[in-house]
């Protein structure tokens, strides 16, 4: 009955219609007590909705802290508490469905990442190729300069590359230390797992481990490379991870 | 639209963004603190308090790897409170398929029903809010309750402005029969959607 009219009073108390049918809803209004007595209710709803949006914000029942933290930085929770920190629900909840799912993304992730990785030390040694044929003396006799950045010492020994590699982010003792917790957990645990999810997280672990040597080895071309860098420490976290939910399915079987 | 007039403003706030876009994990759990309760409850009212503990999580995992995108050119809350909205999206999106449901569920309309009186009003309006449909009650928390625009809204969904005024009224006129019919149920109105 009254539905033509209604259907316009959200837009009519937005001030979302043109001005001629603003006009004729006003019309009506005027002569219809019941699309009135709509409009009443519609403006109620509205104000209860902006009073909750205005209201202080309920926090959650629960801490959601301690989830993130073991999310955003394992190693430096695993410092601080001494503990591997456990997963949030969610992370709990599908750890047993995660397994088949991580090592698919596992190795997609390993074959972008070595790709882009391979790209850059091909893309580098492309550059140090050519800039040493530039630099052999030309005809003229001229010496062509390496435009890049030079070793202030210009040392390139393999004692001074790795020293470059060590700004990327983890602290490098915490984490191996956080490693090593994990995997001897694993090794104990292991009676636990059947062999395919033990092969499952064997063939996982060394594809991350052959990522993280190329993202090293990478980087001792290019020390300053930012994304070489982050992908080296996402992919280290990417390790912490696996073995956190490995070890942690290890307990759940028992 | 902007959060600053209803943002816990602190000292040091500013700060602690630029501490934790640097990495610290310490200034980030301040700024989880500051703005927990405003995050989880656009979620809760979004995706419904199931999800929401699982996807507020989400939330700040994803702020703090792109924290380093953050240009200052917006307050941090507004930012925030951007990506919380564009994770909830994804994620909606998502759970949609995983069910095998469209956002536009008319039918749903059918079937919403309100939760038995409580004696709090707020708690009762919040649990109306999400017995609504999911499409309808997407548009009416982030046009309503947060105050983004028609246009907005249709941007981020990735749907008509035309759409996203039809659900509002939708969940508008359900809220209203939580209103003013009272606690029992909101299920008897014809479903007006079909035409979406």
């Amino acid at each position: 009955m009254h539905e033509e009219w209604t259907d316009k009073l959200s837009d009519y108390l937005d001030g979302e219609l043109s001005a001629e049918e603003h006009g004729a809803v006003a019309a009506h209004l005027r002569s219809c007590a019941a699309c009135t007595a709509v409009l009443n209710d519609l403006k109620r709803v509205v104000a209860r909705a902006q009073e909750a949006g205005h209201a202080v914000a309920r926090p959650p029942q629960a801490d959601l802290w301690a989830g993130i933290a073991a999310r955003i930085e394992p190693a430096r929770a695993f410092a601080r508490t001494g503990r591997v920190a456990p997963f949030a629900r969610r992370a709990q909840r599908r750890i047993t469905v995660t397994l088949p799912q991580l090592a698919a993304a596992a190795l997609v992730i390993a074959a972008v990442s070595a790709g882009v990785v391979w790209k850059i030390v091909g893309s580098l040694e492309g550059r140090r190729e050519a800039g040493a044929a530039s630099a052999a003396p030309s005809g003229s006799g001229q010496v062509a300069q390496d435009s890049r950045p030079v070793n202030p010492d210009g040392a390139d020994t393999p004692a001074r590359r790795d020293a470059a590699i060590v700004p990327v982010g983890m602290a490098d003792a915490q984490y191996d230390a956080a490693v090593a917790d994990l995997e001897k957990a694993l090794k104990l645990g292991r009676g636990r797992l059947d062999a395919s999810t033990i092969a499952i997280v064997e063939h996982n672990l060394q594809i991350i481990d052959q990522a993280i040597d190329q993202a090293r080895e990478a980087l001792v071309s290019d020390p300053a490379n930012s994304y070489l860098n982050s992908h080296l420490v996402e992919t280290r976290r990417r390790k912490l991870d696996l073995l956190r939910r490995a070890t942690a399915l290890t307990t759940e079987t028992n | 639209m902007t959060l600053s007039s209803d943002t816990p403003v602190r000292a040091g706030l500013d700060n602690d963004v630029a501490l934790a876009a640097g990495g610290d994990s310490s200034a980030f759990e301040r700024l989880y603190r500051t703005h927990v309760g405003r995050i989880h409850s656009l979620t809760r009212r979004m995706l419904g308090s199931h999800d929401a503990d699982e996807v507020t999580q989400d939330i700040f995992v994803r702020t703090w790897q792109k924290l380093g995108q953050f240009r200052g050119e917006s307050a941090f809350s507004t930012w925030l409170h951007r990506l919380a909205v564009n994770v909830v999206i994804e994620r909606r999106r998502s759970f949609a398929i995983q069910r095998g449901r469209m956002s536009d569920d008319a039918l749903a309309l059918d079937l919403v029903t309100v939760a038995p009186a409580r004696t709090d009003l707020t708690v009762d309006f919040e649990h109306a809010m999400e017995q609504l449909p999911p499409g309808a009650r997407e548009i009416f928390v982030l046009h309503d309750v947060e105050g983004y625009k028609h246009r907005e809204i249709a941007a981020m969904l990735d749907i008509a402005t035309g759409t996203s005024k039809r659900q509002l009224h939708r969940a508008r006129m359900l809220m209203r029969r939580f209103l003013s019919e009272g606690p029992t149920h909101a299920a008897a109105a014809p479903a007006q959607g079909a035409r979406e």
